[in-house]
């Protein structure tokens, strides 16, 4: 098996935990943070393909993945100041009545 | 081959599940034995790599120590009760994977993911815990939602992807015309920063151009969530009447 294959499981492993942290936890923050967990994944993922290929390219998607996460931060972050502001509590579950 | 391999990692990968789910913060008093039986899996899952994947002599001792790493601190990151510590932990993930690229003969993205994430992010995730953090260890950080459910769900999604990535195919020589990597005219190894940034500023313009505007949109974005409604009265009182200035405004 060859040397790629051990950074996608590994990347594969950080973005499951990734999943599992957004899903189970119900801080806000640690919410969010584990979104950066899952990047995390992706970006080992995207530089071992990348040399797989023997393509800058993947190095280049890692670096603008880069630029999504610092967007997805502000946003994200900027969206749980106006939540904590809200109901005065990082708990997600206080906004479990918020159905369509 | 392939079948074997995932033959082997789907009970480590069940193992690990479990330790996840008595880690995860809870009433529980199971957190020794998860931990035991995560370090076991971890053990397990390394032992496997080296054995199973042909890895560069050069480079196997540096991808066990960082993926154990990163791996422990992503666990870490999150099942710790205390957000500040969550952060913390994911600032050990970010230099694993930077490490990692390193390995990988990224050094640009390495050096900019430590930069940006730990120099940048980091920070706002730190302030806004401290803007929003309230005292003692509240309920929503001590309990968690669904653990049974999220372990499932996350561990069926990790042996899915990891599975199909035992069928990889081993990387080829670098075909001609292909952008090369770590090479130069002067034959020296200068890193791939200059190649980086070439195959930027000329193929990938357009989308550089596009992630700026997207910054942009996001900071105007994050000032408009974020922005508090003040009444105009506290902005702009009303002007004193005439002659009561002097005695409300001491000069000094």
């Amino acid at each position: 098996m060859p040397e790629t294959a051990a950074y996608v499981i590994l990347g594969a492993i950080l973005f499951a935990l990734g999943v599992v942290g957004f899903l189970a936890r119900r801080n806000l923050i640690v919410m969010f943070l584990s979104t950066e967990v899952m990047f995390q994944g992706v970006l080992i993922n995207l530089v071992a393909f990348g040399r797989l290929h023997h393509q800058i390219d993947g190095q280049i998607f890692a670096l603008f993945l880069l630029v999504i996460a610092a967007v997805e931060a502000g946003l994200a972050l900027g969206l749980v100041v106006l939540l904590y502001r809200r109901r005065q509590t990082l708990d997600a579950e206080a906004w479990s009545t918020m159905r369509g | 081959m392939s079948g074997a391999l995932a033959s082997w990692l789907y009970p480590i990968f069940a193992l690990a599940a479990a330790a996840t789910y008595l880690l995860l913060p809870g009433e529980r008093r199971t957190k020794p034995v998860g931990a035991l039986l995560g370090l076991a899996a971890l053990a397990a899952f390394i032992v496997l790599i080296v054995t199973r994947v042909a890895l560069p002599a050069s480079s196997s001792a540096y991808f066990c120590v960082c993926g154990a790493v990163a791996i422990l601190a992503t666990v870490r990151v999150i099942t710790h009760d205390k957000p500040v510590y969550c952060v913390v932990y994911f600032v050990l993930v970010v230099l694993a994977v930077a490490f990692l690229l390193v390995v990988q003969q990224a050094e640009f993205l390495a050096v900019a993911l430590v930069i940006i994430y730990a120099g940048a992010i980091l920070v706002t995730y730190v302030f806004v815990l401290m803007l929003a953090q309230q005292s003692g260890a509240p309920v929503y950080d001590r309990r968690a939602r669904e653990p049974l459910a999220a372990v499932f769900v996350g561990f069926i999604l990790m042996a899915a992807v990891a599975a199909r990535a035992a069928d990889l195919p081993a990387a080829r020589p670098a075909a001609a015309g292909a952008a090369p990597m770590a090479a130069s005219a002067t034959g020296q190894n200068p890193g791939n920063t200059l190649d980086v940034g070439t195959t930027m500023m000329t193929r990938y313009i357009i989308v550089f151009e596009v992630a700026g505007l997207l910054l942009l949109v996001a900071m105007i974005g994050a000032i408009a969530l974020a922005r508090k409604r003040v009444p105009a009265d506290e902005y702009f009182p009303p002007p004193p009447e005439p002659g009561v200035i002097g005695r409300q405004v001491a000069p000094f």
